[in-house]
């Protein structure tokens, strides 16, 4: 087998490293544990192919999750099974921190609530919300590197990560008062 | 203080200033409320444990091997020469 050239060691330092978030993306946007696979596997050959594009030594997490989600949109996001996109300005969830405020102000039950159920959650949410939600809180991407990846002003990734975490605290907080795991309200119910 | 913000205003920005998201003046101003206000202070306790809850639980899923292993072969395969 021949040397691997500059570029391609570069790529395997820097870009393998990461494939472990995009798998995580991957099945968060998906819902689908086969097509995740597929999803990865496609964004790590697109952006083998375009690695001159990316500046060595910048955000490369930050590139592939761009290149993965872009791929997603193109290629998997299946438009006509869509439902008509509800209007997200108007979701206005109400904020749980007054539920709860007696009985877990620290907000201690997140924790306890089994992971998968926060997946859930999380799968349950509008894909809008969603893929936010997952870039920045899940991934750790800066709102501002969101804002370039999705084409959307920082703004608009700002109210939509707002809605997506009071919209996933509210349905965490009733999977917790469902479950026992916090008593429900006093008065309510 | 000219600057201070009130209770509504500290807690819309709440979740933006514990994820470094705010200007520094912006951060300071939150900052000093959470000093000065108790009720807020504990909310942003609240935001904290949602925040990192939903960093922890994302971390545990990992690629499997398998993948990692056809992805490493498909790359392979790219770079063989003709």
């Amino acid at each position: 087998m021949a040397e691997p050239t500059t570029a391609e060691r570069q790529f395997d330092a820097e870009a393998l490293p990461h494939l472990d978030a995009l798998y995580r993306v991957a099945l968060r946007l998906t819902g689908d544990a086969s097509q995740a696979e597929d999803l990865v596997q496609d964004t790590m050959l697109k952006a083998y192919r375009s690695w001159r594009q990316y500046r060595p030594g910048t955000n490369a997490k930050g590139w592939l999750l761009t290149i993965l989600r872009n791929t997603f949109i193109n290629d998997y996001r299946r438009r006509k099974l869509e439902p008509v996109a509800t209007d997200l300005e108007a979701i206005e969830p109400h904020a749980i921190y007054r539920n709860i405020e007696e009985v877990d102000p620290e907000g201690a039950f997140f924790s306890q609530i089994v992971d998968e159920k926060v997946l859930e959650a999380v799968d349950a949410l509008p894909p809008e919300f969603r893929e936010v939600l997952v870039l920045s809180d899940m991934e750790g991407m800066s709102y501002a590197d969101i804002a370039e990846a999705l084409h959307i002003p920082v703004g608009t990734v700002k109210s939509r990560l707002f809605r997506g975490r009071r919209l996933l605290q509210a349905a965490l907080y009733e999977y917790a008062v469902e479950t026992g795991i916090i008593p429900a309200r006093k008065g309510a119910r | 203080m000219s600057d201070a913000i009130d209770c509504r205003e500290a807690r819309d920005r709440l979740q933006d200033y514990l994820k470094e998201e705010l200007t520094v003046e912006r951060a300071a101003q939150v900052a000093a409320h959470l000093e000065r206000c108790r009720h807020c202070f504990s909310q942003a306790r609240f935001e904290e444990s949602f925040l990192l809850m939903l960093r922890i639980k994302s971390q545990r899923t990992c690629c499997p091997n398998a993948l990692k292993e056809r992805i490493l072969e498909a790359l392979r395969a790219e770079r063989e020469p003709g």
